[in-house]
């Protein structure tokens, strides 16, 4: 009988003598043996593991496309910036001396590119030919418009607050009645990738509430099936945190397996039209091309998961687990 | 070792499981515990694992008192006892030496301590050869005494059995019996709640009769006094 062969190993398994690295190496022990039993049981039942990984997936990604979506739709705008342009109104009673020297005063600002000039009379007849009130605008006395300069800011100063910043220069100087920075729809394009942004956090949230669902459905599942297995644990002095375990890794397995899938889904989605659009791009003679995912963004899309994953379990199992006797 | 103090355990239903209990066992003894279905056995082996809490009284276990024992503390408790079930409580979805495993996996021991034990726990019940079976694969003696090596698995001091014989014929039910005592004459102590009558007597041990939750008969053989 190997039991009680002396009087120390009387003192039961609470006295055994284990050094602190044999305990450490016991805990890693432990939690790979978890990991793998996890993982075991995921394998054992496929069909249920593949249809809560695909719901997973699918949840995950919803708002990842979406995000990918409004990164590439900011991308296209930035690249639009190279258009802003400065519309300056000169005062009408300038004599042509001083738009002579406006105009010199203007090319040799250090963030100016460009300067064009648009006479009055050759403003009028570009209005009269493109606006269709050609006849009404005969009965003007006057011309109504004012000299104008159109200023076109070199590649470096082209962001929108650096083009902001000229302009409120060029509104300073002298025989300057007014200066506007073609910005609006810039401006109008950035708010839709605002909306687009928050429309990304509210499906994202959403979802992933969704998710949190699944994989605490899916544990209660679990649990209810081990319902005898706990009880033995618990009767042989297996605490909470032991019980607890291979709940929350089978959790974060879920969540991780679904944000794989999620990858794929885009992975896929991307190489489905990431051809046509270079093809349209190609059209429009413009460099675009899609942009993915990314390193960071994967990493940060199964990180999601997996957190989502040790939330849904953790909740479900602080839930469920209270209602199985013993404590 | 167990000692039981003015303890009784009133259900919430109103019903008065155990009333005014007085009970002392000393450490490495044996002792029986008998008496009618709901004469209080199985209240007082809950008591001892905690699964249920004394109504008034204490409950003085090594000299400790286990009443006010915090929640989390239990599970360190139960690690001191050895438990054996009427309906041996096995998992049939894994081995017969992953069950015995179980209390040494809970406390966290290394592998190779967890290997060591467990084989001589299982030789000790003479299963040593069936450590890959599963337990469905076993009669009901051997699948007791699988129980039995569970519960000893960790020597722990104290070892409760709740009708361990209940299902096993005469020779079997012998032999679980006798498998109990030699872990007495190792030092732990034991208390076996049985219906055993017959057998019990003829082992000339203590037996505590309890009788509408009060002890009737306290002594060396059934009906009659120390």
């Amino acid at each position: 009988m190997a039991q009680a062969s002396n009087s120390r190993s009387r003192r039961g398994a609470v006295g055994t003598t284990t050094g602190f690295l044999g305990r450490i190496r016991a805990g890693v022990g432990h939690h790979s043996h978890t990991l793998q039993d996890s993982l075991k049981r995921l394998v054992k039942d496929p069909l249920q593991t593949i249809l809560t990984t695909s719901v997973i997936a699918i949840a995950l990604s919803l708002p990842a496309t979406l995000f990918v979506a409004v990164d590439n739709f900011r991308q296209l705008g930035s690249g639009f910036e190279s258009f802003s342009q400065i519309t300056a109104y000169v005062v009408s009673n300038a004599t042509s001396e001083q738009i002579v020297n406006l105009q010199n005063q203007l090319k040799t600002l250090p963030e100016v590119e460009s300067v064009s000039y648009v006479a009055p009379d050759q403003a009028l007849e570009e209005f009269v030919n493109s606006s269709g009130f050609g006849s009404a605008l005969e009965y003007l006395e006057t011309n109504p418009l004012p000299p104008v300069f159109v200023v076109k800011p070199k590649v470096q100063a082209r962001s929108p607050d650096q083009a902001k910043r000229l302009m409120v220069k060029i509104n300073q100087m002298d025989h300057i009645e007014d200066a506007q920075l073609d910005m609006l729809w810039l401006q109008r394009l950035h708010s839709l990738t605002q909306i687009g942004q928050q429309a990304v956090v509210t499906l994202g949230t959403l979802l992933g509430l969704g998710v949190l669902v699944i994989i605490g459905n899916s544990i209660r599942l679990a649990i209810h099936s081990r319902r005898e297995e706990i009880i033995v644990v618990k009767l042989v002095g297996g605490t909470d945190a032991y019980v607890r375990r291979p709940f929350l890794y089978s959790g974060v397995l879920m969540g991780f397996l679904g944000a794989i899938g999620a990858s794929c889904i885009l992975a896929l989605g991307f190489w489905w039209l990431g051809g046509s659009v270079a093809h349209l791009s190609d059209l429009y003679t413009s460099q675009y091309r899609l942009t993915g995912l990314g390193i960071i963004g994967f990493a940060t899309l199964v990180a999601t998961g997996s957190m989502l994953g040790l939330l849904g379990s953790w909740l479900a199992v602080s839930r469920h687990l209270k209602h199985i006797k013993p404590r | 070792m167990i000692q039981f103090d003015n303890l009784s355990k009133r259900y919430p239903t109103g019903d008065e499981a155990l009333s005014n209990i007085n009970l002392h066992i000393d450490a490495g003894e044996l002792a029986f515990l008998t008496g009618h279905s709901g004469a209080g056995k199985s209240t007082m082996l809950k008591l001892l694992m905690l699964l249920e809490r004394p109504s008034s009284g204490t409950l003085l276990i090594n000299g400790k008192n286990i009443n006010r024992l915090a929640n989390r503390k239990i599970p360190g408790y139960r690690r001191q006892l050895g438990v054996v079930f009427q309906d041996h409580q096995l998992l049939m979805d894994r081995s017969v030496f992953d069950n015995v495993a179980l209390p040494l996996q809970v406390a966290g021991q290394p592998r190779k301590e967890i290997g060591r034990r467990v084989r001589a726990a299982l030789d000790g019940v003479g299963l040593l050869n069936k450590e890959r079976h599963s337990p469905m694969m076993l009669s009901g003696g051997e699948q007791q005494r699988v129980g039995i090596a569970r519960a000893v698995v960790h020597k722990p001091r104290i070892l409760l059995a709740d009708e361990p014989t209940g299902n096993l014929d005469p020779t079997l039910s012998a032999e679980i019996m006798a498998l109990f005592q030699r872990f007495q004459d190792v030092g732990v102590t034991v208390l076996i709640a049985t219906h055993d009558i017959d057998l019990i007597n003829r082992m000339k041990c203590r037996i505590i009769r309890l009788e509408r939750g009060m002890v009737a008969d306290d002594g060396g053989a059934y009906g009659s006094s120390l």
